[in-house]
């Protein structure tokens, strides 16, 4: 896929991505979100850190994440968890996601057979 | 695992900062940086090439943009617009315009409403740094001279005259008999008799005075309010011109038939063919009458005679006034004699 046209669909999902992460992993980082957004789409999606934190650093605005800092390796870390106001949000905006999938699906898939549905009407 | 030494990351964060990152990223994605670079270099890159790579990548440019999406996603409520442009393009220049639309419109209310008050305050704010002076003001021109102020010489009033002392009157030795005894009586003050106090004063010595002749009478009393003051004519005085000035009895239009009745064209002056106004100056006293009557001014051939005859025949004219008194009045009347 090329990468311009993956990031125009990672923008809409973005926050979906992220909230899904965390909610299967629990505590984690700026830096391993991206990678282990890498990991599972093996290297498909990859989030930048210009689109990453922004959208972080909103949902932590809006309540749904926690932040704790922690120093590692001479510089400040700072993790993210979801509170329970985010894991609900997680959940509607993954099945939001899903139903919204399986339409496109549909929608892209080829029409299983328009001539035997249009005959049945006129037999 | 490969780390990067405290100074390389001192210099990821110089550069982060010089790129004009806010505090706010500026831990989170020097963390960011510092992983990517171990992970590159566990990969097996070499740190030069590395650091290359990722200053090509995280240019300021980029930075500047993730700063300024950052600063608008937190600052983003909940508005139409995002609503609107929630799944939408936000970098096409649409949703900017739309976003600061309010500013815009307040800046430019604010910058109308200073344009329309400057306006209308700017007339009378040069009317007031230059005061014209007008045609119908009204301008005095005042100048002062020093005014020397002399103390004013008081007349003081010349010290009364001492009246000289009233000559002595005649008295006559004349006290309160005193009971004294026999001895000290004196013969020679024995009280005055009635023959020396005829015309003398009874006083305490005897004084050889101008002897009193006329004595005083006590006033009799008054009766009664007082006599009524007459407004009495001034005989004397005699006006050119009185309040009141007199008049013919009957006014003008009287004297005029008077004169057409009594008023005779002499022949001569007819057959000369004469005509003018004689000026006849007369004094009608207060009581009308006329008096001391003389031609001023004549056309002659027997017209001033006739004049001054007709005057004389006139009867009693309304007295004069002045102040409501009647007075003398000096009159002038002219008497037109007129050929038809």
């Amino acid at each position: 896929m090329e990468n311009n046209t993956s990031n125009e669909y990672v923008r809409g999902t973005l926050k979906t991505i992220v909230l899904n992460l965390l909610a299967d992993n629990g505590r984690m980082y700026g830096y391993e979100i991206t990678q282990q957004v890498k990991e599972r789409t093996a290297g498909e999606i990859v989030l930048t850190f210009g689109a990453l934190y922004p959208v972080l650093h909103k949902l932590e605005q809006e309540g749904q994440l926690l932040t704790e800092s922690e120093a590692v390796d001479g510089r400040m870390r700072k993790y993210y968890t979801l509170t329970t106001q985010g894991a609900e949000t997680a959940r509607t905006k993954t099945n939001d996601l899903e139903r919204f999938m399986e339409a496109i699906r549909l929608l892209l898939s080829p029409p299983a057979d328009p001539s035997t549905g249009l005959a049945t009407e006129r037999g | 695992m490969k780390r990067l030494t405290d100074d390389r990351i001192t210099d990821f964060k110089n550069y982060l900062r010089e790129s004009g990152l806010g505090e706010a990223l500026l831990p989170e994605l020097l963390d960011h940086l510092a992983c990517e670079a171990e992970e590159r270099l566990w990969e097996g890159q070499s740190l030069e090439k590395v650091i290359e790579n990722l200053r090509s990548e995280i240019d300021p440019d980029t930075l500047k943009q993730l700063s300024s999406d950052h600063k608008d996603l937190l600052a983003m409520e909940d508005s139409l617009n995002d609503i609107v442009f929630e799944n939408r393009n936000k970098l096409y220049g649409a949703y900017a315009l739309r976003r600061e639309y309010s500013g815009h419109v307040q800046r430019a209310t604010f910058i109308g409403v200073g344009i329309f008050i400057l306006l209308f305050c700017l007339p009378e704010l040069y009317a007031r740094l230059n005061p014209e002076p007008q045609k119908d003001d009204i301008v005095f021109e005042v100048e002062f001279s020093p005014i020397t102020i002399k103390p004013e010489e008081r007349h003081l009033p010349p010290p009364p005259v001492e009246a000289p002392p009233p000559a002595p009157v005649k008295t006559v030795r004349d006290l309160p008999p005193l009971v004294l005894p026999d001895e000290q009586v004196l013969v020679e003050h024995l009280p005055p008799t009635v023959e020396m106090l005829e015309n003398a004063l009874p006083g305490q010595e005897t004084v050889d005075g101008t002897e009193i002749t006329e004595f005083l009478v006590p006033p009799t009393e008054v009766t009664g309010k007082g006599d009524v003051v007459e407004i009495k004519p001034e005989p004397e005085k005699e006006y050119t011109y009185a309040e009141q000035q007199p008049e013919f009895y009957g006014g003008s239009e009287a004297f005029g038939k008077f004169l057409q009745k009594n008023l005779n064209y002499p022949a001569t002056a007819a057959r000369a063919g004469v005509q003018g106004k004689v000026f006849i100056e007369f004094t009608v006293g207060t009581d009308g009458r006329i008096e001391r009557a003389r031609t001023i001014k004549g056309i002659g051939f027997g017209c001033d005679e006739e004049a001054l005859r007709v005057v004389n025949l006139m009867p009693n004219w309304k007295p004069g006034k002045q102040s409501g008194v009647p007075v003398r009045v000096r009159y002038t009347l002219p008497i037109a004699f007129q050929l038809e």
